[in-house]
């Protein structure tokens, strides 16, 4: 019983933070067919911004010692910043080249970051004691344990979740981004200012990430200069699952593999728990031969301007 | 003349679709282009809205150079555009398609007696107001892009194929609204068909494309009969034509 339990509570915690991450890819394919393979470092980079630029072992902490919300606003600034600075240094330049060029620029702005985090901070991973009391566990019963940074974790979430929604169905530039992302061309002859739509869906991708930055470093407690590259893939095979620029296939996709690999933790038998990555990915293989298309298909592989 | 479109060559990759074309649309008027498929005639409304570039040539509007400018830049100068296949964003309500064609106003007294003009205009529309937009049928659909450029305020309006996979009853219909427009808000309409016949009815003047070019201009009063257009749009010459009766 208790396992159960558990296993529910973590890979739904898991399972938010996979469709985070997704969001975060699916709103920029969405709007620009962009799969930025670069997300993964924007999450990198919030969790470095905590400490001092220096190559030293010892971190010391900047951001890290400001107070709570001084401290979100921060780390989501200088995620929101860099993407932002992404799309007006990069992106921009070859927004109208095929998707696979853009893929490709991402994967190049990817090791460029990991490259220049090494060049200030060192390769080597460092400590970093990032809001503690989250740690916790509260007590169910006797035998049921609660991480307190796993209700947090989809709690946030789902806030994020509920907000998104309501900025992408109740204003006006929100029905521009869905308008975008569905007829790039028509929207732009409807006077839709296509960089103003664009550089919004950075900022959102960048908060999304910067947010998660928080989270991810509250859990691990280490900077690792690759620290988001394992979370980016995850999310990305979560949008191709859930449907690359379906922004419910993404959330959906996000807890179908978080579920997944939590599920088979607890399922495997020990000597096979090592090749869970194997399962997760044949799982992916499986999904996309019954549904190409993915769980939530969309019109996103038509041709734009 | 309120658009006038000065010698453009138009380019995909090396292959020219336009060259040389030159069309003029003045202020209250109906201009029809017509022309087989791949005449250059979406190409050209294409450029015009700033989708494509020319390679060469001038457009200009209400006396400003527009060629070069973005799409949206062009919508924002009061030119907007219906492009073929319709267009209709169909995850978004039928409401949210036709709000986004306000979204550049700044006239926001107006806007909402301009909402419920269309609304009136298309009653269909304001049924299904809530519903998603890709639920519509085709005729429906051609009213809502047709109705949300209106709410545009547009100076002038280009249709790419209005009549295009709708049924004759429908394209009458749609065609009745469009003149109707003319004569109530005075909106000047450059419009693009294949069939010269339904063309010829309603506009003042006609131009006739074919590979690239125009081969035929003039009003539509003195090309009712038809002949000229035929000629122009299929490019027989009469030797041509009795070659063609001969192999028969």
């Amino acid at each position: 019983m208790e396992v159960v339990v558990q296993t529910i509570i973590s890979s739904l915690s898991l399972g938010s933070f996979y469709a985070l991450g997704a969001l975060g890819i699916g709103l920029l394919f969405g709007v620009l067919r962009l799969i930025n393979f670069a997300h993964g470092d924007f999450i990198t980079v919030g969790g470095f911004s905590l400490i001092v630029p220096a190559t030293a072992v010892v971190a010391v902490p900047l951001i890290l010692d400001f107070h709570p919300v001084a401290l979100i606003i921060c780390v989501v600034g200088v995620v929101v910043v860099w993407a932002l600075a992404s799309y007006f240094m990069l992106f921009r330049h070859i927004q109208t080249a095929p998707p696979a060029v853009l893929m490709i620029a991402s994967v190049a702005l990817s090791f460029s970051i990991q490259n220049l985090i090494i060049m200030i901070y060192s390769g080597r991973p460092k400590a970093v004691g990032l809001w503690a009391e989250l740690t916790g566990v509260i007590p169910l019963s006797d035998k049921v344990q609660v991480p307190i940074l796993q209700l947090v974790i989809v709690a946030v979430t789902w806030i994020l979740l509920i907000l998104l929604t309501l900025f992408l169905r109740r204003t006006p530039i929100g029905v521009e981004m869905r308008a975008a992302a569905e007829d790039f061309r028509m929207a732009r002859m409807l006077g839709v200012n296509a960089t103003r739509v664009i550089a919004l869906a950075f900022v959102i991708s960048g908060a999304l990430a910067g947010i998660m930055a928080l989270m991810y470093h509250t859990q691990t407690g280490i900077l690792n200069f690759r620290g988001g590259v394992f979370l980016m893939l995850y999310a990305f095979i979560a949008t191709v699952i859930g449907g690359m620029g379906s922004l419910i296939g993404a959330v959906v996709g996000g807890y179908v593999v978080g579920i997944f690999s939590t599920v088979l933790i607890a399922i495997l038998p020990e000597g096979m728990r090592g090749f869970r990555d194997a399962f997760v990915f044949g799982l992916v293989v499986v999904i996309l031969l019954a549904r190409p298309q993915g769980l939530v298909p969309t019109r996103a592989f038509k041709e734009r301007v | 003349m309120l658009l006038s479109v000065d010698d453009i060559y138009v380019h995909y990759g090396r292959v020219p679709a336009v060259r040389g074309v030159s069309i003029g649309v003045s202020e209250g008027e109906i201009v029809c282009v017509v022309g087989p498929n791949g005449a250059g005639k979406s190409t050209t409304l294409l450029t015009i809205s700033g989708v494509l570039r020319p390679s060469q040539g001038a457009i200009t509007f209400d006396g400003q150079s527009i060629g070069g400018l973005t799409p949206e830049a062009v919508a924002r100068r009061g030119i907007s555009q219906v492009p073929e296949g319709r267009h209709v964003f169909t995850t978004l309500s039928v409401e949210e398609n036709l709000r986004l064609g306000t979204r550049m106003r700044r006239d926001r007294g107006e806007i909402e007696s301009d909402f419920k003009r269309v609304l009136e205009l298309f009653p269909v529309l304001a049924e299904r107001r809530r519903g998603a937009a890709g639920k519509l049928s085709g005729g429906e659909q051609q009213m809502l892009v047709i109705g949300r450029a209106l709410l545009t305020n547009p100076r002038i309006m280009t249709i790419d194929e209005p009549s295009l996979g709708l049924a004759p009853n429908l394209v009458d219909r749609v065609y009745e609204v469009l003149l109707e427009l003319r004569e109530s808000r005075g909106l000047t309409l450059l419009i693009v068909e294949q069939s010269s016949e339904r063309a010829l009815k309603a506009a003042d003047r006609i131009y006739v494309l074919r590979s690239g070019e125009i081969q035929l201009e003039g009003d539509a009063a003195e090309l009712q009969d038809g002949e000229k257009v035929r000629q122009a749009y299929f490019g027989f010459t009469e030797g041509v034509d009795h070659a063609g009766e001969a192999a028969f």
